[in-house]
């Protein structure tokens, strides 16, 4: 019972990706995305995609009949889909349901078909160049925020410790050069104090190391699991 | 053997005070003795978040309202999650609350109980028991301080004090004394002879009387509130500046007295012989003592005053009321008592200054019987000692010096001198504190405790990732602990005593008090 509850209040377990392209590039990725490598997990993933996108149409599908019912304009591709007697039918129910519940309704089964599931947030450092942070939005409408620093104006990139609510959590700051704040990098996720070690560890040798000292040798795409 | 220890109270440094000036030099010097130390206070403007100090100590500035003159609001509960949060990130064993009138300190000690922690507490003042305030302060106080593990306090008046007011057992209170750091507080000459020239004043010569012309100048360096006993200043100086002519004032500080203050000076027309120079920072204290010849104290109430022993420190001759923990602070060469009211206050400075033109005070020499008397890193080994006792790594019988049947007071003690943490016995002991408060805390306790079961599901320990410490230096640290071990092992004590003579002196006190 109690592990239970543990289960269900805690947060969704984060993973660390790194991705070393070139020895002068690396990107880690914090996800919250679960990680799919049964069958049966993978068969959860694709039935899921197939209902939203079938939800997805059937709402479209129905505020544009509706739409057409209530204009009393022509609706020429519905009876080249259903055919005539479905159409009638299709007609009756339209006519039964009215706006005012059928947009929110609609509304909210848009947004939840659109809702991203999980927060990906990630780092890409390119040596010589600078870095960029990066957060995944909340919707599939939406690309992701990002935010591109020079190497030139960044100061520091250190680890600290902030108040967050009822606890207090580690965060990797970068120090920007001309800014009072500092510039957090996964703002949302906050990932544990081992995987920042890492990510600091690595940025740190990719911005500020010589070339050929301490490079490390990463597989091309290298996960690393971080039990939350 | 290190300990990790939270001292916890409202009171800390960007504030300037008494208690954070010893919570302060208290936790860098048992980080000094190789404990690891961190302290919990409340957000002040400007400053959130955890900060490092000096020497690695870690301070939680902890967001919350302050209602008034920076004293958070007494939620029982609310702070309980961020504080377990803080204790099992820096895996914290002992809990030491400081100052009476911070509800940060009281809800810690509970919560810290409540998770199965040691716990001190620290009473830096003196209360009174008769107006509504304080009767208020004392439920409170004895609402935490029944489950405490020890209590320390500045001063055998304040311990007496605090036993009463909290219903305590005498034993589980000790004596350590406030400290000053004596390199702050140098007198003058130690300024002036500098490596080639021999000290003029600190060398042992014959003593140089004060011709009866040379001005002497008295220095009162206080906040001016009531019971610091402003008003006793304003009626006694007129009088001994119309006595004493060759007499100069110099008052530091500022409160609502102040005005008191400067009427005073201007009815009685004294601007050209008492100085009034406003509030001065603790660093400049110094320079201004070093002005003077006779530090004059008119405190009201004081647990111990550690400005006396700045201003003996600094090689001035000290006129105090002899009230709270004032007379155990220095030793009689170096003072004269007056009891609180205005006329033997005026008769004590004539017989200071008396004394200072006879020559018969030797002030040069008291800044270095002060160092040896107050060092902090002598009050981090008596509260070492204390951590050590109430962690059961000295036995019962050495740590109480072998006074009294274990437990002859309080029946339920666990391991040696430390409570129980059983819920059953923890209620009883709140279960005393009075016939309604009783039942009301121990309905706290039990809502805290429910607080903490609740806490360890939905925000479990796995969860919570562990700082790192601070980084030490290695060699430092093997030496501390080779000086330890060797400590701890054959002549412990010895080396204690040598360093401290006070130390001697307190021990048999305590004997006779029990």
């Amino acid at each position: 019972m109690l592990a239970l509850l543990q289960r269900l209040t805690s947060p969704p377990a984060q993973t660390l990706y790194t991705l070393q392209p070139t020895h002068s590039t690396i990107q880690y990725t914090v996800s919250t995305r679960p990680i799919t490598q049964t069958i049966p997990a993978i068969l959860g993933y694709i039935i899921s995609v197939l209902v939203r996108v079938l939800l997805g149409l059937v709402t479209v599908l129905s505020l544009w009949t509706k739409w057409r019912t209530t204009l009393e304009q022509p609706t020429a591709p519905l009876l080249w889909i259903l055919g005539s007697d479905r159409e009638v039918r299709l007609f009756a129910l339209a006519h039964s349901c009215q706006w005012r519940y059928l947009a929110p309704s609609a509304f909210v089964v848009l947004f939840l078909v659109f809702r991203r599931g999980y927060t990906e947030e990630s780092l890409t450092l390119l040596r010589g160049l600078g870095i960029q942070t990066s957060t995944s939005s909340s919707t599939y409408l939406l690309g992701p925020t990002t935010r591109f620093i020079p190497t030139t104006s960044i100061q520091d990139i250190f680890i600290n410790e902030a108040f967050k609510g009822f606890e207090i959590r580690f965060y990797l700051a970068i120090v920007v050069e001309g800014e009072e704040d500092v510039v957090v990098v996964f703002p949302s996720l906050l990932p544990r104090r081992g995987t920042l070690e890492v990510v600091w560890r690595g940025a740190r040798r990719c911005l500020w190391e010589r070339e050929g000292v301490g490079r490390e040798r990463l597989q091309d795409r290298e996960k690393e699991s971080v039990d939350m | 053997m290190p300990y990790n220890i939270a001292m916890v109270s409202d009171n800390f440094y960007p504030q300037p005070g008494g208690v954070e000036s010893h919570m302060y030099q208290l936790s860098s010097k048992l980080i000094d003795r190789g404990h690891k130390v961190i302290v919990i206070t409340h957000a002040y403007a400007g400053r959130t978040g955890v900060r490092y100090l000096t020497n690695g100590l870690k301070v939680y500035y902890v967001p919350f309202f302050v209602i008034y003159r920076e004293t958070t609001f007494p939620t029982v509960f609310s702070f309980f999650p961020v504080f377990r949060n803080i204790v099992i990130r820096e895996r914290i064993e002992i809990v030491h609350g400081h100052a009476s009138l911070s509800s940060l300190c009281h809800e810690a000690i509970l919560h810290a109980r409540t998770m199965g922690l040691r716990t001190v507490f620290t009473d830096h003042s003196l209360f009174g028991f008769a107006d509504a305030g304080s009767i208020l302060t004392n439920k409170l106080l004895k609402f935490t301080l029944s489950d405490v593990d020890h209590v320390i306090c500045v001063s055998h008046t304040c311990k007496e004090n605090t036993v009463l007011r909290a219903s305590l057992d005498p034993l589980m209170v000790s004596v350590i004394p406030n400290a000053v750091v004596a390199e702050n507080f140098r007198p003058l000459s130690h300024d002036l002879g500098g490596s080639n020239m021999p000290k003029p004043r600190a060398a042992s010569g014959p003593p140089q009387p004060m011709g009866p012309d040379e001005i002497i100048t008295v220095v009162v360096i206080q906040r001016l509130y009531y019971n610091k006993g402003t008003d006793l200043l304003v009626a006694a100086i007129p009088h001994i500046l119309a006595a004493h002519p060759n007499v100069r004032f110099i008052i530091a500080g500022n409160g609502p007295k102040a005005i008191d203050l400067e009427q005073m000076i201007e009815r009685n027309v004294l601007q050209d012989r008492v100085l009034m120079i406003g509030p001065v920072r603790h660093e400049e204290v110094r320079d201004v003592m070093v002005r003077g010849h006779i530090y004059l104290c008119p405190s009201l109430t004081e647990a111990f005053g550690t400005v006396i022993v700045e201003a003996a420190s600094c090689g001035l001759y000290v006129v105090a009321t002899r009230v709270g923990g004032i007379p155990e602070v220095l030793p009689p060469h170096m003072t004269e008592f007056a009891a609180p009211e205005e006329d033997e206050l005026v008769e004590a400075t004539g017989r200071a200054i008396a004394k200072l033109r006879a020559g018969k005070v030797r002030t040069e020499l008291f800044h270095n019987q002060v160092k040896l008397m107050y060092s902090w890193t002598d009050v981090a080994q008596r509260t070492e000692r204390v951590y050590d006792g109430i962690s059961g790594n000295i036995s019962h019988g050495e740590f109480y010096q072998g006074a009294g049947a274990a437990g002859a007071w309080s029946a339920p003690r666990g391991r040696a001198g430390g409570q129980s943490f059983a819920l059953i016995e923890r209620l009883k002991r709140y279960y005393g504190c009075g016939i309604w408060a009783g039942k009301l805390f121990c309905v706290c306790v039990i809502v805290d405790y429910l607080l903490y079961l609740v806490l360890e599901v939905f925000a479990p320990r796995s969860r919570i990732d562990i700082c790192k410490d601070w980084p030490k230096k290695l060699l430092k640290e093997k030496n501390k602990a080779i000086e330890r071990g060797f400590g701890a092992g054959t002549n412990g004590d010895e080396v204690l005593e040598t360093r401290n003579p006070r130390r001697h002196k307190e021990r048999k006190e305590e004997l006779d008090d029990s």
